[in-house]
């Protein structure tokens, strides 16, 4: 059917600009950085810590894939170096409950097994704290990627 | 009397018959049948008794009662995609349309032509229109879309809309207020009874409210459940919301000014260990059952909840422009209407079964 009156299919969604203006410089930097914060945190055993850290200030609002591949490098050492799952989950806040889990969808795409049963075994306590709601969200939320 | 539509291209009125003591059973009394498809928006003006309608066939009619049956009015929406939602304004002299064609119709009566027009807003929305909310002034509509937005429009119509209502200078389809919290497609939007604040649902399983009147950014309530379809404001300080968890919850304006779960007002009466993951042991038994048809089926728990399914409309119950209500009435894709009552914090329910 011929649409024209209300602009057509063709009519694009705006091209949403980047929310940050940061350069995909100045956020690696940031990133590297944070990666030096975790690995020293995970030197010293302060597993809650380094993941609270690695959590902190996702690449969510830039849509340059390098930064976000290097995040997740460094969201996953946290992951890894996990152990006890409740102590540390319960020390999350709801947004950084949030992120993770996001993160724990990435991993287990990646489809290695050592990864995937890490991010299950995270994931179903997870869930358990933090409900469906946040399982919603992070496979619905389109706009903020990690 | 209620107005529904079985899912179908019909809208039939129930109402409860006289010398009913329970109110728990209806009596069909009208069928109305001029739309082609669905219907998928009904509303019923409280004061001059008009329902319009809105379907998937891209027309609205407006029904007057004559005293013996309802007459339809065709309202030619120029639309190219199927109405979504339609809403009177609280003057009940215009009414909003939401649309699959990322456009919104405010159409109102022309006098001298016997004829409802429409006026179009066209370009602002980049998806379809879920659903649409008058604010009280008259002027104002809130736009919940599938492009995750939510937005307030301009829907002064001039030569029908006293002066005193115009907003501002700004023109008929003008956005005011574009509010970009949600990272899901927006659901439903309600004004609460004052016009002070706005309320929206999203498929990321939160519910937003900004409060207009203090000019305060946007709450964002991240719910642990799933998302919500409808929310509807009680007072100003109290809202429900319902959706795909089959459940009203309540939601509060709590000492602190931020907004809170209250409460899930269909508390299973069942201890709570048992409720847990019941959801999903039953439905993993329906498929153990369909994948060994020899086992001897076991009879169905009785649903935990009184709605079977997700609940899709919240509608008030009380007077017109009311500045706080108790009751309300939801219906779900289960087929059924469920009148709610709450009384303080204890609430009684009455189920409608159709």
């Amino acid at each position: 059917m011929a649409d024209d009156a209300d602009g057509g299919d063709g009519e694009q969604l705006a091209p949403e600009a980047d929310e940050t203006n940061e350069a995909p410089a100045l956020i690696m930097a940031k990133i590297e950085q944070r990666g030096k914060d975790v690995d020293a945190l995970l030197r010293k055993q302060q597993v809650a810590d380094a993941l609270k850290t690695a959590l902190a200030d996702p690449p969510t609002n830039t849509r340059d894939e390098n930064c976000k591949d290097a995040n997740y490098a460094v969201m996953l050492k946290a992951i890894m170096s996990v152990k006890e799952v409740d102590p540390v989950l319960s020390q999350l806040s709801s947004k950084e409950a949030d992120i993770l889990m996001k993160y724990l969808y990435k991993g287990l795409a990646s489809g290695e097994k050592a990864i995937c049963d890490q991010c299950l075994r995270l994931h179903e306590k997870l869930t358990e704290k933090v409900g469906v709601g946040s399982i919603i969200r992070a496979l619905g939320d389109s706009k903020h990627t990690v | 009397m209620l107005a529904v539509c079985p899912n179908s291209n019909e809208v039939h009125i129930f109402r409860v018959p006289p010398g009913s003591v329970s109110g728990s059973e209806l009596e069909r009394i009208h069928v109305l049948k001029n739309h082609d498809q669905l219907v998928s928006g009904i509303d019923w003006a409280p004061s001059s008794n008009c329902i319009v309608t809105c379907s998937h066939d891209r027309n609205a009619y407006v029904w007057n009662f004559d005293g013996k049956e309802w007459q339809p009015v065709l309202v030619i929406l120029r639309l190219q995609r199927a109405a979504t939602s339609v809403k009177w304004s609280s003057k009940e002299n215009k009414f909003a349309v939401g649309s699959g064609a990322k456009s919104v119709c405010v159409c109102y009566y022309e006098q001298e032509n016997n004829w409802w027009v429409s006026k179009l807003i066209r370009k602002k929305h980049s998806s379809t229109v879920q659903s649409v909310a008058w604010h009280p002034n008259n002027a104002l509509l809130a736009t919940a879309s599938t492009d995750f937005k939510c937005r307030i429009f301009n829907a002064f119509v001039k030569g029908v809309d006293a002066k005193t209502d115009a907003v501002g200078d700004t023109k008929f389809g003008d956005v005011l207020m574009q509010i970009d919290s949600a990272s899901g497609w927006v659901h439903d939007v309600d004004w609460s009874p004052s016009g002070e604040k706005l309320a929206f649902t999203a498929h990321d399983s939160s519910l937003h409210v900004i409060d207009i009147g203090a000019g305060t950014p946007v709450q964002t309530v991240s719910m642990k459940e799933l998302p919500l379809r409808a929310v509807l404001f009680l007072s100003e300080t109290r809202l429900v919301a319902a959706g795909y968890d089959n459940v009203p919850f309540l939601f509060g304006l709590n000492d602190s000014g931020s907004w809170c779960l209250l409460k899930n007002l269909d508390e299973p009466k069942a201890s709570s260990a048992e409720k847990s993951g019941s959801t999903f042991s039953s439905a993993f038994e329906k498929f153990k059952g369909q994948g060994a048809p020899t086992d001897s089926l076991e009879p169905l728990k009785p649903p935990a909840t009184i709605h079977e399914n997700c609940i899709t409309t919240l509608q008030a119950l009380g007077p017109a422009g009311y500045s706080s209500t108790t009751r309300f009435s939801s219906s779900g894709l289960d087929g059924k209407v469920v009148t709610w009552e709450l009384k303080g914090v204890l609430e009684g329910v009455s189920g409608l079964k159709l």
